[in-house]
């Protein structure tokens, strides 16, 4: 339980710190939380599932409030804690991490996506799928660009719309359970009326379509994306897109599988549309961040068409492909921030030449740009290789449309690495890399390195769960607490 | 009983006492009058009473709920005016003894269980309410808001009393009870019985105030004083729908079939024109009057829900009665000359309190969990899943709409541009912040006592 505690507290306190404090007080609590979470990981076996909370009665309304975590969810909360501590990191040299609201909000969006991640209750997880949107909605607006209500309002109301959808589909599924316990939902009896079970997937998925988002539910990213700060482009890509695969894997699939033959194909459809329609607009684009975010659009289809395959090695694969995004989206984000910071544009025409001037940030970011384009021996290569893999096996078509993301990924990348590193000398002025850019770019080659060096670590915490789910399914399995 | 008693006892005092123009010591009886009504409700069930018990008056436990809810949100309203009439002390005595007795009315509109007792309390409910509206006698929207409330409001009595007289006339009793019996007989296809219901409908719309009967809403609204729109909106609201649903689950339960479709009519219409009215008002008032509108809408899914429907509209009522008092709090604070949504600009950045209690109040009224304002929709609107989906989504498309209106309020007042900005607020006011906050945040909580 003091998983998701801890960051409530902390980040209540921190609302009340005086400016010095924040930024040294923010890192150590992100930091702490993220020792809780190896404390937790020690502790645990990859076969078993692990309550943080389990009240044995059963509430009013079907809540039970059951919270807890297998290997998947386990996978989650290491990859977010990690992540807001790196994010935290990466901003120590900006103004913005010496502001107590941001710092503060920054800890209760840690709050609500633990607490997504280990809610094991449809309610709680609806419940915490809608907290993440308050912090995130309120950095947004408090740091990103003046005036961008806009794209904010679109943002919010978009992501509304889709959460709604799912609460319809939740009450719908009340109908077919008894209670809201995850374990119950999974085995819940649709009797064969898999156009109802199809309908209330489809609202699930809804929510799961905007917030990943989908090809033609994507509207919101770019402008969103363009008009945030730094760290609020990383909290979404990097976690908040995240919630909504995860949901996929641990909640849709299992829940719903009666259904989902009806949806499995359209999906598939659409995440190959988006891989080729986000690769050819990021092309065409001149701003950094929103090539960065149509990319995003092109890589995650990939992941939500391999998910909807429900074969145990592409879901696995799903897996390394969302903790190597989460990577990569940080790190290109940093680096778009990181011009943005030096010479106060994102414009490729107007950049060029920072390699010459800035040696070492030209080296991180061609590093930065070797993974996300997913070279061998990092960790996309792995992911994008067996999600590719798994695709054809599925349908040629597809295959050969999910295989063009390595060709297109390679020219945008490229593009924008070469327009704004090398070239005519247009930056003459550019402040090298500082003691945190260094240490953020490190851990992240690091890990993007170690797990596409040895990608059975991640495979070796899911593999289990999702056999023990599969069982839960077939309903051959009471489930006790172990 | 004892508690209506008792809170009818300290209005009188309260009267007198108003008159020694010492506001404090005011307080301090009305407080201490609504605490005791409050405890006596509360141990209404487990004790002999005095008094000779009445028939037509008997609290059950939804009942006992309702009028305990209703005495803590009468409980906010005087603290709101107590710091009112702080400043200008004409009127504290008239105040502080017609709220009291409206409220008296209110909770023989809760505890009613004849149509004798029903008549009675609705009246003694909305009476105090025509004069409260109009006490600020200077102010020209006061005595226009006063006098519209007053013909509209008396004409809405009259056909209630004509339903009334109709169902008489079919059933032969004004007991609910025995009414129940008459219809379970074979009564309820009698002509004069619907045309009586009907009319009883209509003018439960025109209190609660659903579309098409709520043209008041947003005049009243206006000319009234903050405290008695934050009671209007809340104790006034939950009488009436309690009345309504307690009438419409129980007696006529049989009717289902007849009155459902005009109740969703009601529900659609009003969540729409309700909140689209709201998104193009400047002024506060105006907006939470259409935001209210809206807000019944949703509220009359408990009509049709005759299982939980008062336990859902308990709900519901806790979460949007302590949202709106927060705001109309909120903006006696802020509140300048006028009304106007420009004087919220950044008032949530520069206080924290207010900022914060604002951003709960509007999560929880556009249903975003786990505010007690998503338990009361997800209750009213899960239940009528079933057998009303196309209404369900409807409502949900509006509730969007309404998200979209709290939202721009929300962003209005988090404004940075708020950084620095002097606001001067009274203990008192942070005070019912600080309860209207909790009522939002753990009001829900109650369900898992129950």
């Amino acid at each position: 339980m003091e998983l998701i505690f801890l960051p409530l507290i902390l980040g209540i306190i921190a609302f009340f710190l005086p400016t010095k404090w924040v930024r040294p007080f923010g890192l150590l609590a992100s930091l702490s939380v993220l020792a809780f979470s190896i404390v937790h990981l020690m502790n645990f076996e990859p076969a078993n599932y692990v309550l943080i909370l389990n009240p044995a009665e059963v509430f009013p309304l079907g809540l039970t409030f059951k919270m807890g975590y297998d290997g998947l969810a386990l996978v989650m909360v290491l990859l977010t804690n990690a992540v807001i501590s790196i994010i935290l990191l990466a901003n120590w040299n900006r103004e913005i991490s010496s502001n107590a609201r941001f710092t503060g909000l920054v800890l209760l969006m840690q709050c609500a996506l633990l607490g997504l991640f280990t809610s094991l209750d449809g309610i709680l997880f609806y419940t915490f799928w809608e907290l993440t949107l308050i912090p995130i909605f309120l950095i947004l607006y408090w740091f990103g660009k003046q005036d961008n209500n806009r794209a904010l309002f679109k943002f919010f109301l978009y992501t509304l719309l889709g959460s709604l959808m799912m609460l319809l589909s939740f009450i719908g599924l009340a109908y077919f359970s008894p209670n809201f316990s995850y374990f119950q939902l999974v085995q819940a009896n649709f009797d064969g009326k898999a156009v109802e079970a199809a309908m209330i997937m489809g609202g699930i998925l809804f929510a799961f379509a905007v917030k990943i988002p989908l090809f033609p539910f994507h509207t919101w990213q770019a402008p969103t994306y363009t008009n945030a700060p730094m760290a609020g482009t990383m909290l979404l890509s990097a976690l908040m897109l995240k919630m909504a695969l995860f949901g996929m894997i641990k909640w849709m699939i299992p829940i719903g599988f009666e259904g989902l033959v009806y949806l499995k194909w359209p999906v598939i459809t659409l995440g190959g549309i988006g891989i080729v329609y986000g690769a050819i607009i990021a092309m065409k684009q001149k701003d950094l961040k929103t090539l960065f975010a149509y990319a995003s659009i092109s890589h995650l289809g990939l992941i939500a068409a391999g998910i909807m395959l429900f074969t145990v090695s592409a879901i696995e694969a799903s897996m390394v492909q969302i903790i190597n995004h989460s990577i990569v989206a940080v790190a290109l984000f940093l680096c778009a921030g990181i011009i943005e910071d030096r010479l106060n544009t994102r414009n490729i025409d107007d950049l060029g030449g920072i390699a010459k001037v800035a040696p070492h940030f030209g080296f991180w970011f061609a590093v930065m740009t070797f993974i996300s384009v997913s070279v061998p021996f990092t960790a996309g290569f792995i992911g994008e290789f067996v999600l590719i893999k798994e695709l054809f096996s599925a349908h040629w078509v597809i295959g050969i449309t999910a295989a063009s993301t390595l060709v297109f990924g390679a020219v945008y990348m490229l593009r924008a690495y070469q327009g704004s590193m090398f070239g005519p000398s247009k930056v003459t002025v550019f402040k090298d890399l500082t003691w945190n850019e260094y240490a953020v770019f490190g851990i992240l080659t690091v890990a993007a390195v170690g797990f596409g060096l040895y990608p059975q670590i991640i495979i070796d915490f899911i593999k289990p769960s999702i056999k023990f789910t599969q069982e839960l399914m077939a309903g051959d399995l009471t489930f006790t607490k172990k | 009983m004892d508690a209506v008693i008792i809170i009818f006892i300290t209005g009188l005092i309260g009267l007198f006492v108003g008159m020694l123009k010492k506001n404090e010591l005011t307080l301090a009886v009305i407080s201490i009058g609504l605490i005791g009504g409050f405890i006596s409700m509360f141990l209404i069930n487990d004790y002999e009473s005095i008094f000779s018990t009445y028939a037509g008056l008997t609290f059950s436990r939804t009942q006992q709920m309702f009028a305990l809810l209703a005495i803590g949100l009468t409980f906010l309203a005087v603290l709101m005016g107590y710091v009112y009439y702080k400043e200008e002390d004409e009127h504290t005595a008239d105040y502080y003894g017609l709220i009291l007795f409206s409220l008296t009315g209110a909770l023989c509109l809760i505890g009613f269980s004849n149509m004798f007792m029903f008549f009675l309390g609705l009246e003694i409910l909305s009476i105090p309410i025509y004069v409260l509206v109009g006490i600020q006698k200077g102010n020209s929207l006061a005595s226009e808001a006063s006098v519209k409330y007053f013909f509209t409001g008396s004409f809405a009595t009259a056909i209630m009393l004509f339903g009334i007289a109709l169902i008489y006339g079919s059933t032969g009793s004004f007991d609910l009870n025995e009414i129940l019996m008459a219809i379970d007989m074979g009564m309820s296809h009698s002509p004069m019985l619907n045309i009586g219901v009907l009319m009883m409908m209509a003018a439960f719309m025109f209190k609660v105030g659903a579309v098409p009967f709520h043209f008041w809403g947003p005049d009243v609204y206006q000319g009234s004083s903050n405290a008695v729109m934050a009671y209007m909106a809340s104790v006034v609201k939950l009488a009436a729908l309690f009345a309504f649903v307690h009438l419409f689950n129980f007696t006529f339960n049989q009717l289902t079939p007849f009155v459902s479709g005009l109740v969703l009519f009601a529900i659609i219409v009003s969540l729409f024109l309700g909140y689209l009215s709201a998104l193009k008002q400047t002024s506060f008032r105006r907006m939470m009057a259409y935001s209210s509108i809206a807000n019944t809408g949703f509220a009359l899914f408990a009509v049709l829900n005759q299982q939980f429907g008062e336990a859902s509209l308990w709900i519901f009522m806790i979460g949007y009665a302590c949202s709106t008092i927060a705001l109309v709090t909120i903006n006696m604070i802020v509140e300048k000359d006028t009304d106007e949504l420009s004087n919220w600009k950044g008032i949530g950045y520069s206080n924290p309190l207010i900022g914060i209690t604002l951003v709960i109040s509007l999560l929880s009224m556009s249903g975003i969990p786990p505010f007690t304002g998503f338990f009361g929709k997800y209750l009213l609107l899960s239940s009528a899943f079933a057998n009303y989906l196309p209404f369900v989504v409807l409502a949900i498309i509006a509730s969007l709409i309404g998200a979209y209106l709290y939202l721009r309020l929300m962003v209005l007042s988090l404004s940075r541009e708020g950084e620095g900005q002097k606001i001067k607020m009274t203990a008192i006011q942070a005070l019912v912040l600080v309860l209207c906050l909790a009522g939002v945040l753990g009001g829900w909580l109650v369900l898992l006592i129950k």
